[in-house]
């Protein structure tokens, strides 16, 4: 089910007081160099012309610096937001339409930043159960989506169903919260910085977690400032800077583009930057995209002709 | 992010009635309110509304923006007017049908006592429109400190509401992340308890409570961590000083009261 975006914009005027400036435009009274839309020169657009479309059972990534729409993007895929401009199609249909996006909602899983502070039921099995609920399943199928929601997030049912989530340590929590939105089976997962505020191995655990469910069939959108985390599990990656799609490709495409990244405030990652520099000085290192292994190993090869050359010298004398 | 005019949201401006020391424009409020209240007929009415447009110009707030401010109040005049109207009988009758009887008295009550309240929330939002409300918490704490002596926590309770003012935004967008994760998870907030409005309406509050322990633990941390010790020995960066501003805004009132009971005794004498 791929969500389509088509020129969709959005801005945080409200839309009452676009509608009152519009009709006091109308009476010639206002902005009245008021164009087409888009030229309003008050509104303040957090998104602009935004078109893209989310393919079946890819990983896209979303970057971008801190207030470039990345947020407000992704609350438009299961309609929580309605675009001021443009349309957002799920399965071809316009989410503007009330009864789709309450259908979307069941198949598009939203985990917003910090899920844990959303938890609020007595017990973990309580909040894992409220989203099946609210989609009216019977108490056998709760039960074996509870079930199921918290075995996928590698959690005991037997040893944590009765507990109270605040009892849990961070870690866990974010878990059950994770939990909670799977056991409402979605087919696509929204992830807004999945990991921010997680230790090293619980970060690494979550990543590992959020590929196992990418491989499992799950179309996964996920906003992330790690650029290392987006070049290695995305299939795609998408830069906003500005509200305004700058960027989108494969991480080998959009990383090899360092300086436009720098210029709006983002980096590449650690070993590509490297790599791109040594390549600047006369290294022949020919990928489009490194990590670190992959970069050692082309070092190696490269420096290795040298290196036994100045060996052999030193032996020779 | 909304454009809703909130009661007596302060309008930022630099007029001699911005400049005016909070505690004298507190209590001068509360006088004007008290001479609101002292004006018995029309006239002496006629008196307060003229003084208070007078202040608003002085305060340079546009007087659409002081209307706007106060349209959410403005059903308790219409309420009150409403009582009034029902409830206050005599002279002519007007209109009656079963129990509800309109007559001339109820009527010119009603009006008098809808423009009595209206004046109030007028001079009340005069205050709020022209003092940041860390101003106004302030003068709350200054004018509270002589009751420490017996006891009062007057600097605890100016710190209580400085924080709680401080937090209702950041409560306002925590709610809204909040209700927006709910709603993903297929939540819908009905007010009708028996669809499961309030086990919806429970999904909200408890993550807005255990957020609202979490930002007092971590707020206490830090004024810890700042060495705040309480009230007792703290400087202040900007200390409050009464100048010849606050003196003119004292006689203006003064002027005010004067004018009223001059238009109380003038009335008096004419009927």
């Amino acid at each position: 089910m791929p969500i389509e975006f088509d020129q969709v914009g959005y801005t945080y005027i409200d839309p009452k007081s676009r509608k009152r400036k519009a009709r006091r435009v109308e009476r010639g009274q206002g902005a009245s160099e008021r164009g087409k839309w888009g030229t309003d020169p008050d509104a303040i657009w957090a998104l602009r012309e935004i078109s893209f479309t989310v393919e079946d059972g890819e990983f896209l990534g979303v970057c971008g610096h801190t207030g470039s729409g990345k947020s407000t993007l992704i609350q438009h895929m299961n309609g929580l937001v309605h675009p001021a401009e443009g349309r957002v199609l799920f399965d071809g249909k316009d989410m503007a339409d009330k009864a789709v996006a309450a259908r979307v909602r069941t198949s598009c899983g939203m985990v917003f930043q910090y899920p844990e502070h959303q938890l609020f039921a007595e017990t973990v099995y309580e909040d894992v159960a409220f989203g099946p609920r609210n989609m009216g399943l019977s108490a056998d199928d709760v039960d074996a989506r509870v079930r199921e929601g918290l075995s996928s997030v590698g959690l005991d049912f037997e040893e944590l169903h009765e507990k109270s989530p605040f009892e849990l340590s961070g870690g866990q929590q974010r878990r059950v919260a994770f939990a909670g939105v799977l056991a409402m089976r979605p087919k696509v997962l929204v992830l807004d910085e999945p990991v921010a505020g997680l230790d090293p191995k619980a970060r690494r655990e979550f990543l590992a977690l959020i590929k196992g469910l990418h491989e499992t069939g799950l179309t996964v959108v996920m906003v992330s400032h790690s650029m290392e985390d987006l070049a290695e599990l995305c299939d795609r990656v998408l830069v906003l800077s500005e509200g305004r799609r700058l960027l989108l490709g494969t991480p080998d495409e959009v990383f090899a583009n360092a300086e436009l990244l720098k210029s709006v405030g983002l980096a590449v990652p650690a070993p590509q930057a490297l790599a791109l520099r040594l390549r600047e000085r006369g290294f022949s290192l020919n990928r489009g995209l490194y990590d670190v292994e992959g970069l050692a190993a082309d070092l190696a090869d490269e420096l290795a002709p040298c290196l036994a050359a100045r060996f052999e010298e030193a032996g020779k004398r | 992010m909304s454009e809703v005019a909130v009661f007596g949201q302060y309008w930022a401006g630099d007029s001699p009635v911005h400049r005016m020391d909070p505690r004298v424009k507190m209590l001068l409020s509360l006088a004007v309110m008290v001479v609101v209240f002292c004006a018995q007929g029309w006239l002496g009415l006629g008196a307060c509304a003229a003084f208070i447009v007078g202040f608003f110009l002085a305060a340079q707030i546009p007087i659409s923006q002081a209307l706007r401010s106060i349209a959410p109040l403005l059903f308790l005049v219409v309420l009150t007017a409403l009582l009034n109207v029902l409830f206050v009988q005599g002279g002519e009758v007007y209109f009656q049908w079963w129990i509800i009887c309109v007559s001339e008295e109820g009527v010119t009550r009603a009006a008098f006592v809808a423009c009595r309240l209206f004046l109030l929330l007028m001079s009340a939002s005069l205050l709020t429109l022209t003092t940041a409300t860390l101003d106004i918490t302030e003068a709350f704490e200054r004018l509270l400190a002589p009751f420490a002596r017996i006891g009062l926590p007057a600097h605890e309770l100016g710190m209580m509401m400085g924080i709680a003012l401080r937090f209702l935004p950041q409560f306002t967008s925590e709610l809204r992340t909040v209700y927006r994760a709910q709603v993903s998870r297929g939540a819908t907030f009905t007010a009708n308890p028996f669809k499961g409005g309030v086990r919806s309406l429970l999904a909200l509050m408890i993550p807005l409570f255990t957020s609202a322990f979490r930002h007092a633990e971590t707020l206490s941390s830090a004024m810890d961590a700042r060495c705040y010790h309480g009230g007792v020995g703290r400087t202040r960066l900007r200390e409050l000083s009464l100048g010849r501003l606050d003196a003119a805004g004292v006689a203006a009132v003064a002027l005010m009261l004067a004018a009223v009971l001059a238009c109380n005794v003038l009335a008096a004498g004419i009927l």
